[in-house]
């Protein structure tokens, strides 16, 4: 409606202006006639045409315009100003052209500069990098536990630890983290006392461990920047110094070596003079290392200098201690990267995971050398069983059973007081991820009755809301495996103690294991 | 066939009249400069007062005035016979009235804030000031698009079709705006509703 109305008092604009055909004037004197508002609205616009018409000021004439005019065509205008209007674009083509040119002669020059900047900051972080056994003071048990547990402490006071591990699912990967198993303790005399060694052995497995330690120095590096080098050949390291503790085992006491490794195919280790394959695996190593920095992962090439940092260390022993007293490891991620539960670090295809209480790097294959020795691979998965039957050991080796509340016995026969039970498969167990069940261990672990279905529920509850968010579902459910599994268990238990008669027995025949 | 006889009574005689702006022009393309003379004494006015009007400042019309004939002087020889003179000419002022506005807003950004408070703040006293300015300040307060369609019919007096091809838009919009500019004008005018209308 409002509209229609518009139009019509715009047709009637149009008729004040004398605009309108012979049909829309007839048609608008009609309308005109017929309606007194539509009158008012013509005399409305006249007027406001009027004063329009007659309030406006004509401008003053101006009789010397044209001459203005034909001066100002007469004068030349300046050649520079004919292009003025070009003078950007001429910019743009002139700047263009020098960078084409530039570029043409230098085709390296971006990439050179982003080199050289990279290697400017990778150089910040590569300077004063120190093997980190000189800084976290290694001990041997600390070289066997890399080779069992496979973790490395990154300083003196055992703070934070550099775990190391690889499965076929996430290929290679390191972890930092606080000690998480602090149960496996004292395993290098586990090892020792399993095996009966005497003090000549005892020197050649401290003689193995040192030759690893000084090999080592070179493959995980640190400074006071927080900076942390790896070789991604310390896996190898790792690999072969199982290869030679467990070879060393079979040669040394072969009947003992049954009951550490009790189960298994030790056919790979027929040899009783297997090289130490540490000098293999120390050829494999190059220069390439990966660096993590509080704020990047990157993988560059760095020759460390073993020789020259050992003279140094001769000649500056005074002052390189006192400096080593300062020295403080204390590894810490940029808080604001805690809230990306992962992220891959630019151009290395390293992928982060990391909570508010550790980080795993997972490394991508192709960075980690080939093992030097052909047909290693056969032997690694029996290897990686091998160091899951000394952790099973080492943690059922009798000197941990001293706990109120921790009952269990590992029973080597399944046999006692001539009752047959299935003995528990322990395999299945302790082959779901033995770090797993370590750190599961090592958490307030008194509070928890292991058997007890109830307070394993807990403990899973409790764990499960802690920071392996990483392997959460993968954990969840071999966790569950084991709590089924502890259930049937404990069903048996009870069936096998309703038929125990009621008198005490004292078994003749249970056998535990010989240590 | 009316309508072509009344196209060619109408055509025919432009060119042959040597007085009016086409002959000039041919003339001027053909090499006789001194009818481009004649061009400006004929328009010089119409150009000045759109300008005057556009602008509302005395001190730019001659400027701008130049710069249009400038301009015309280096675009005549192209000139294509298409559409009239004054339409072409007429194009141009309000093109270049538009450039210096469009100048004038860039300019404002980087002015003070207090400087465009005090121009918003104007507010005409209607015992003293001058009916006629009262009325141009209200022209003024209209906005461009509404303010030069009225200003070319109610002063310069052309038709709704050169407006369109002044200002480059279609009949039915001029028509359109110059209402709207009324109807506003009416509104902003309503306080002195007595004495003026």
């Amino acid at each position: 409606m409002k509209n229609n109305i518009d139009r019509k008092y715009e047709l009637l604009s149009a008729y004040v202006d004398n605009e309108l055909s012979d049909l829309e004037i007839r048609k608008i004197e009609e309308d005109l006639k017929s309606s007194p508002d539509l009158r008012k609205k013509l005399d409305d616009f006249k007027k406001v045409k009027r004063i329009t018409s007659s309030s406006v000021k004509i401008v003053k004439e101006n009789p010397f315009f044209e001459t203005r005019v034909a001066a100002s065509i007469r004068i030349k205008e300046p050649f520079y100003l004919k292009f003025k209007k070009f003078y950007p674009l001429t910019a743009i083509i002139t700047l263009s052209f020098i960078i084409m040119v530039i570029l043409k002669y230098n085709p390296g020059i971006i990439n050179n500069l982003v080199e050289k900047q990279k290697s400017n900051i990778a150089g910040f972080y590569k300077q004063n990098l120190k093997p980190l056994l000189y800084v976290a003071d290694l001990t041997n048990e600390d070289i066997f536990n890399f080779a069992f547990y496979h973790k490395l402490p990154l300083d003196s006071k055992r703070q934070q630890y550099l775990y190391l591990s690889s499965n076929s699912k996430n290929g290679n990967y390191f972890e930092i983290s606080s000690n998480r198993q602090k149960i496996s303790d004292n395993n290098l005399n586990k090892f020792i006392k399993g095996l009966n060694l005497n003090n000549s052995q005892q020197k050649q497995v401290d003689s193995l461990l040192a030759r690893y330690a000084d090999n080592l120095q070179s493959q995980v590096l640190v400074n006071e920047k927080n900076i942390v080098a790896i070789n991604p050949n310390i896996w190898n390291f790792n690999k072969a110094l199982v290869a030679d503790l467990v070879s060393f085992a079979a040669k040394v006491n072969h009947g003992k070596f049954q009951n550490i490794f009790p189960t298994g195919d030790y056919s790979l280790y027929p040899n009783a003079a297997m090289p130490q394959l540490v000098d293999k695996v120390n050829s494999a190593s190059n220069d390439n290392y990966i660096f993590i920095t509080p704020d990047t992962i990157f993988s560059d090439s760095f020759y460390f200098d073993k020789k020259k940092f050992k003279n140094d260390i001769k000649k500056f022993s005074n002052q390189i201690t006192k400096m080593n007293d300062n020295f403080a490891f204390n590894f810490q991620l940029d808080s604001n990267l805690i809230k990306f539960n992962n992220f891959s670090s630019l151009g290395n295809n390293f992928k982060v995971y990391m909570d508010s209480n550790s980080f795993r790097i997972n490394v991508p294959n192709a960075i980690v050398p080939q093992f030097p020795m052909r047909g290693f691979d056969s032997i690694a998965s029996k290897l990686s069983k091998a160091g899951d039957l000394f952790r099973m050991f080492s943690f059922n080796f009798p000197e941990m059973n001293k706990g109120k509340n921790f009952y269990y016995k590992y029973f080597y026969s399944d046999s006692a007081n001539g009752a047959k039970f299935k003995s528990f498969n322990f395999d299945s167990t302790f082959t779901f991820g033995n770090h797993k069940l370590d750190k599961l261990y090592g958490k307030n672990f008194k509070n928890y009755r292991f058997a007890n279905p109830d307070s394993l529920n807990k403990l899973l509850k409790f764990f499960f809301s802690d920071s392996t968010a990483f392997n959460q579902k993968e954990l969840q459910e071999e966790m569950l495996q084991v709590q089924r599994q502890l259930e049937e268990f404990q069903k048996q238990m009870q069936q096998f103690q309703k038929q125990i008669p009621n008198k005490s027995v004292t078994p003749k025949t249970v056998k535990q294991i010989e240590i | 066939m009316k309508n072509k006889k009344k196209k060619l009574e109408l055509t025919q005689p432009q060119i042959l009249n040597l007085d009016d702006d086409f002959s000039l022009i041919k003339r001027f393309i053909d090499g006789d400069e001194s009818t481009f003379n004649t061009l400006i004494l004929r328009h010089k006015e119409k150009v000045r007062n759109i300008i005057y009007m556009t602008l509302n400042n005395h001190e730019l019309v001659d400027d701008i005035a130049q710069e249009v004939f400038l301009t015309v002087y280096k675009n005549l020889m192209r000139f294509r016979f298409e559409s009239q003179f004054t339409t072409w000419l007429y194009r141009i002022t309000i093109n270049k009235c538009k450039d210096y506005l469009r100048k004038m807003k860039i300019r404002s950004i980087f002015q003070s804030f207090k400087d465009s408070e005090e121009e918003l703040g104007y507010s005409p006293s209607t015992d003293e000031a001058d009916v006629s300015e009262i009325v141009r300040e209200a022209i003024k307060k209209l906005p461009e698009k509404l303010r030069i369609p009225l200003l070319l019919k109610d002063i310069e007096g052309l038709s709704y079709q050169e407006i369109a091809e002044s200002v480059q838009c279609e009949i039915g919009t001029v028509k359109s705006r110059i209402f709207r500019a009324r109807e506003s004008l009416k509104n902003i005018l309503k306080p002195f509703e007595k004495e003026l209308l």
